[in-house]
């Protein structure tokens, strides 16, 4: 299986040590990146040669919120490329069309049991490090 | 004088005598009945004029008791009568002399210029809206039905009008609209709210849920058994508090949620619903007549199905459980039960059940609120909910949709 390099954008510290705690279980090869909140995940993506290979994303951050920051990336002509995936609590219907709109690869919902999250992370993980990606 | 001669004069004074006799006689008959005719005349005259003074006093009486304005102007616009209402509408009195156009708001000239071309040749206009500025300079929106008076010889010679002081209506009018859109956004925003709570109450759920899988994980066989069950105890705890928060969210949503109002098949919609539920082998659920299609909305009449099939399953238990499903068709209403063979409800609880946070059984799965959100779709519905029990022997739900 491919490692992914993987850009986590979350600015809730457990979630993190979560999607963190997950990938190094299984030993798996994937490197987190991590940014607190879309400012800071658009400042590393300046770095060209670094890109990651998919997004996931917390719909609700503050500054900018998860919809901002998918426009802003979305608009980028390198940075449109990533796979962004949803991590959210909420199916809020209006909210996830939105998203749709401004171009997301799909969305998790984040379940209740810690259990659940392994196992669907685990296949998020295993699906894309199975697709070829392009970039820009 | 001969006697001949005598004898003609004399028959002739005869004749003459009974002509003029007869001439009399109906000159008196003629004066007679001619008297009368004039005494008929006068009579009719009388009434004619008492009649023309009831029609005045009449009109004169509408024209001053009369609630709206009255106005009458000639063809040039120059204000000819007013009654008391008009007068204390327009603050202008019959000696101001006034002219129609001196009282149109700047803006609305040109509306009230085409208006009274209408009239002229319509000889009417109705429902005729237009600012106005009135003696006090206030402007005030009126509504004005308008005609034409004629002279005998069919020509106009004035215009009538009766207006309306609508300002107050039109602000009514505009602030229902507004309080209307406040409503509306205010419910939007309810419902954000609800979204947003239920996101930020069901974090730290989740985040108490990792750690305490890390925990156990972590500590795996040094943890006695107690503490591994109270561990998993917080964890049950915790689901339960999540259901409790979807819960709270769906009872929300019911009412907020824009209702799509659709042609719904209730048959399809059960037997599609019952392979999803969770249904133990030794329940059976039947529909026993074919459900008919109604008009609402299709996800929340499936929450209603879903919740009534559910709880007849979730409270059986008997060693052969049922529930069965029924319609029947009432003039104006569908009337339609849940019937289940199981722990029954007390006639004191009976209404209870469709309250808030009102759960008569202390179960994992139930949070109290299943019930009254069916009650509140139903209500949605313009239907009714009730339940007929026996205690130990089984319960009916019936509720009612509108057809």
């Amino acid at each position: 299986m491919k490692s992914l390099n993987i850009l986590l954008i979350e600015d809730d510290a457990i979630e993190v040590m979560k999607l963190k705690r997950v990938c190094n279980s299984f030993g798996h090869k994937h490197k987190i990146i991590e940014a607190n909140n879309g400012e800071d995940a658009l400042q590393l993506l300046e770095q060209k040669d670094n890109l990651p290979d998919i997004i996931l994303l917390d719909l609700n951050m503050p500054k900018i919120n998860g919809v901002e920051f998918l426009k802003i990336l979305k608009g980028d002509n390198r940075l449109q490329y990533i796979p962004t995936i949803i991590l959210t609590t909420s199916n809020n219907q209006k909210d996830l069309l939105e998203c749709y709109k401004a171009g997301i690869a799909g969305y998790v919902l984040k379940p209740l049991k810690y259990e659940h999250y392994i196992e669907k992370i685990e296949k998020l993980l295993a699906y894309w490090s199975m697709i070829e990606l392009i970039k820009a | 004088m001969k006697d001949r001669q005598v004898k003609i004069l004399e028959r002739a004074i005869v004749r003459e005598k009974a002509a003029r006799k007869a001439a009399e006689q109906i000159l008196e008959e003629k004066s007679r009945e001619l008297y009368f005719k004039s005494q008929e005349l006068e009579e009719l005259n009388k009434r004619l004029e008492l009649l023309v003074r009831e029609k005045t006093t009449q009109l004169k009486g509408v024209f001053e008791n009369i609630v709206d304005a009255y106005v009458v102007m000639n063809l040039m616009g120059d204000v000819l009568k007013m009654n008391e209402a008009a007068e204390n509408l327009l603050g202008y009195t019959i000696e101001d002399s006034i002219n129609l156009m001196q009282m149109v708001h700047p803006q609305e000239q040109e509306k009230v210029v085409a208006g009274f071309a209408t009239l002229l040749e319509d000889g009417a206009v109705t429902d005729f809206q237009v600012k106005i500025v009135i003696a006090d300079k206030s402007e005030r929106l009126v509504h004005i039905n308008a005609s034409l008076i004629y002279d005998e010889s069919n020509s106009p010679i004035a215009a009538q009008g009766i207006v309306r002081d609508i300002t107050e209506l039109k602000n009514l009018e505009n602030q229902k609209e507004r309080l209307l859109l406040k409503l509306e956004k205010s419910n939007e925003e309810l419902q954000e709210y609800a979204h947003i709570v239920s996101h930020d109450l069901k974090s730290p759920l989740r985040s108490i849920d990792a750690l305490v899988s890390w925990i156990k994980e972590d500590n795996k066989g040094k943890l006695d058994a107690a503490s591994e069950q109270n561990l998993s105890l917080i964890q049950t705890t915790l689901e339960k508090m999540e259901l409790l928060i979807s819960d709270v969210l769906n009872y929300s949503s019911v009412a907020a949620d824009n209702n799509i109002a659709e042609q719904v098949d209730l048959n399809s919609l059960v037997s599609d619903l019952i392979p999803i539920l969770f249904v133990p082998e030794h329940i059976e659920i039947k529909v026993m007549h074919k459900l008919p299609t109604v008009l609402g909305d299709k996800t929340k009449l499936q929450q209603v199905f879903q919740n009534l099939i559910s709880n007849g399953i979730k409270f059986n238990d008997k060693e052969k459980g049922f529930v069965e499903i029924d319609v029947l068709d009432l003039e104006s209403h569908y009337r339609f039960s849940i019937k289940d063979n199981g722990i029954g409800i007390e006639p004191k609880f009976q209404d209870k059940v469709f309250k808030i946070f009102n759960t008569l059984n202390k179960r994992e799965d139930s949070t109290g609120i299943g019930l009254s959100i069916v009650k509140k779709i139903v209500s949605l519905h313009e239907g009714d909910i009730w339940i007929d029990s026996t205690p130990g022997i089984g319960a009916t739900f019936f509720f009612t949709l509108k057809k």
